[in-house]
């Protein structure tokens, strides 16, 4: 073989390949649905019964103070609406159209990855504060039937909780979030830069 | 176009792509499953608008960018392909080293020189890419310079 001529085409095309037959491609396939279907089911019954439960407290005890009511709502509001945004963009970003040019496929990605660095932060504190005020306004009626004592653990204890999840939790989960999300933001411009 | 003659006719092509993006022959079997997965979810929104083999080639080159995100994901499917038992890697040094300098190129010209090397034509590899034709056909110069040279480094001959 010539030393400044070689024959690139022949040698890759000798590189073995093995085709699957269909029925391993149609069985991955199947596998494939089912596990999209299941993890659809996972948060949807999670969400439900977080929400029965609630609503069977509501039921159940009969509060009298809207403002109990007025808690129970902006809970469950903000475990649907973070919930529900979250599988939107997660739905966007797995139907990004394949079929377009490398090209405008990376920019797609990178436009997405951008707009998902800037929502799960601004959702995520959304969460926590509605949260938050969902069960303070929740407890509200059961602790001013207490003693100023147990009034003061009660909130004291659950206040406690939520200023960890705000200062310590959350920080860090949205710096991970956001050094993954950057990353791949990098990873893909790099490339994409490639074509320019 | 059926679902079956498709993937007869492009297993091989969209596997050797898949092969020289990343070099490994069992995430090159899972990208190009994945990719025939995709197109058997999209063959009905297939339009003649291009050719089926640059439909193909695009959702398989997409595919194997999109991977970059998951690299750490493949936990080795727990689906009894038959093909994984019988590990089979060309034994040839000559193929092996053209597959391992391709897969080291950067990414876009991964892609471009294995639809070069699979026969695309270069009007159709810019519209897989999103180049323009020029741009490719220097390209690809480029990198057979590159590759020639590794080859000749390595005394490949």
């Amino acid at each position: 073989m010539d030393n400044n001529n070689i024959d690139f085409k022949a040698l890759w095309k000798k590189q073995t390949v093995s085709q699957p037959n269909i029925e391993d491609l149609m069985a991955r396939l199947k596998q494939f649905k089912k596990a999209a279907i299941r993890s659809l089911w996972i948060t949807n019954v999670l969400l439900l019964a977080t929400s029965a439960f609630i609503l069977f407290v509501w039921y159940y005890y009969q509060p009298q103070f809207i403002s109990t009511k007025i808690g129970i709502i902006i809970t469950i509001l903000a475990m649907v609406i973070y919930l529900f945004t979250y599988n939107k963009l997660l739905g966007k970003y797995k139907n990004i159209e394949t079929t377009q040019t490398n090209n405008e496929y990376l920019r797609n990605l990178i436009l997405i990855k951008k707009k998902q660095q800037f929502l799960q932060t601004k959702i995520m504190t959304f969460y926590f504060i509605a949260l938050t005020t969902g069960i303070c306004l929740y407890m509200y009626e059961y602790a001013s039937r207490m003693t100023l004592l147990g009034v003061s653990l009660t909130y004291g204890l659950t206040l406690l909780w939520m200023m960890f999840n705000w200062f310590y939790i959350r920080p860090k989960q949205i710096k991970k979030q956001q050094t993954k999300i950057n990353e791949l933001i990098t990873k893909f411009e790099d490339i994409n830069a490639q074509l320019e | 176009m059926e679902f079956e003659q498709v993937y007869k006719t492009y297993w091989d092509r969209i596997f050797r792509l898949c092969m020289g993006f990343v070099n490994d022959y069992d995430i090159a079997q899972d990208l190009a499953q994945e990719t025939f997965i995709i197109v058997w979810q999209k063959l009905d929104t297939f339009r003649n608008e291009s050719s089926i083999g640059t439909w193909i080639f695009r959702i398989a080159s997409n595919n194997c960018l999109r991977q970059i995100e998951k690299d750490k994901r493949f936990p080795k499917s727990d689906l009894p392909i038959h093909l994984s038992e019988e590990k089979q890697t060309s034994i040839e040094p000559q193929i092996q080293f053209l597959y391992k300098c391709i897969a080291e190129l950067p990414e876009t010209e991964r892609i471009i020189i294995s639809l070069e090397l699979e026969d695309v034509r270069q009007a159709e590899i810019a519209k897989i890419v999103g180049l323009s034709e020029a741009n490719v056909r220097v390209k690809i110069h480029r990198i057979k310079e590159k590759l020639t040279q590794k080859f000749k480094e390595n005394g490949q001959q």
